[in-house]
């Protein structure tokens, strides 16, 4: 179903949605609906009041994602680090060509998709059920890092960006194993019980 | 004494003062833009609202919400007694740091 050109994009409003904390969710959606309504969709015209709409939810990302305590912040930095290093990797190998190619692009791309989902799940609060696939992730981030560590550490040819990377995941998987079992903090007071 | 509010807090809660009965989210953002003169984002001025209530400085209800919110609630704001004697000190404290200052500042200051 289409919906009314007069309204937020819906995606964008779920997406918000699903940022912000319990107590907070009602209320800045509301807001920001009222002030896209009212003022900048007739001032703006539909493509730049939705870009104002998608700038205000990037607003909020610092402010509300980041509940998880020291151990959650150090997480998203690491898994941010490791999706950009992943994606390198994957791109550089699809360039290069070396023999085993194919394989090796294959693993940096599933590891790109597990920080990225490691990301998602923490910033838009998808529940225990999304959670225990990332269980499954962590082990696999924590065994390949432990491998390609040991193997770098063993080989003839010591390569320094494989150091890191590797380090970089096990850190990664450590800390999805310690983060992601915690409940979230800041949903204790829900709108809907002091409304009135 | 009270700590020292920052000057987007000053802003955000010289904004629920000015608007007095009609301090909710959208009004609070509008007048802390007004008043700073820049854009300020959404997200700024929410995250201090939650802090500011976080440390007893203002106080929120819930009001029903009207049909172009949706029917989503507001959040109205007050300044709390701790809010304003936050303010009060603040505002002191900035008097007396800029009291013998002449600008442009003088060297040896």
């Amino acid at each position: 179903m289409k919906m009314p050109a007069h309204e937020p994009p819906r995606w964008a409003e779920r997406f918000l949605e699903r940022l912000l904390p319990a107590r907070a969710r009602q209320v800045v959606v509301g807001d920001l609906r009222e002030e896209y309504v009212e003022s900048m969709l007739p001032l703006r015209g539909k493509l730049r009041a939705d870009l104002w709409y998608i700038q205000q939810i990037a607003s909020f990302m610092p402010h509300f994602s980041q509940e998880r305590g020291p151990m959650g912040t150090i997480l998203s930095f690491v898994s941010w680090f490791c999706l950009a290093s992943t994606c390198w990797l994957a791109v550089m190998e699809m360039l290069l060509r070396h023999d085993g190619y194919e394989l090796r692009a294959t693993m940096a791309g599933g590891f790109a998709l597990i920080c990225l989902a490691t990301i998602l799940v923490r910033m838009l609060r998808l529940g225990k059920r999304s959670e225990r696939w990332l269980w499954a992730g962590a082990a696999v981030l924590i065994g390949c890092g432990g491998e390609a560590f040991l193997h770098n550490a063993t080989a003839d040819h010591f390569e320094g960006f494989a150091v890191v990377i590797s380090v970089v995941l096990l850190l990664q998987g450590t800390l999805m194993l310690i983060t992601l079992g915690r409940p979230a903090k800041g949903n204790a007071r829900p709108l809907e019980t002091t409304l009135g | 004494m009270a700590e020292l509010l920052g000057t987007f807090e000053q802003s955000v809660l010289l904004s629920i003062f000015g608007l007095r009965d009609e301090a909710y989210g959208r009004a609070v953002l509008n007048h802390v833009q007004k008043l700073l003169q820049r854009n300020v984002s959404a997200g700024a001025v929410y995250a201090t609202l939650e802090r500011l209530e976080a440390r007893g400085l203002v106080l929120s209800r819930l009001a029903e919400g009207s049909p172009a919110r949706g029917g989503r609630a507001r959040r109205y704001y007050t300044v709390a007694g701790e809010g304003e004697r936050a303010l009060s000190e603040t505002q002191k404290a900035l008097t007396a740091i800029w009291k013998d200052v002449q600008l442009p500042i003088q060297e040896g200051l």
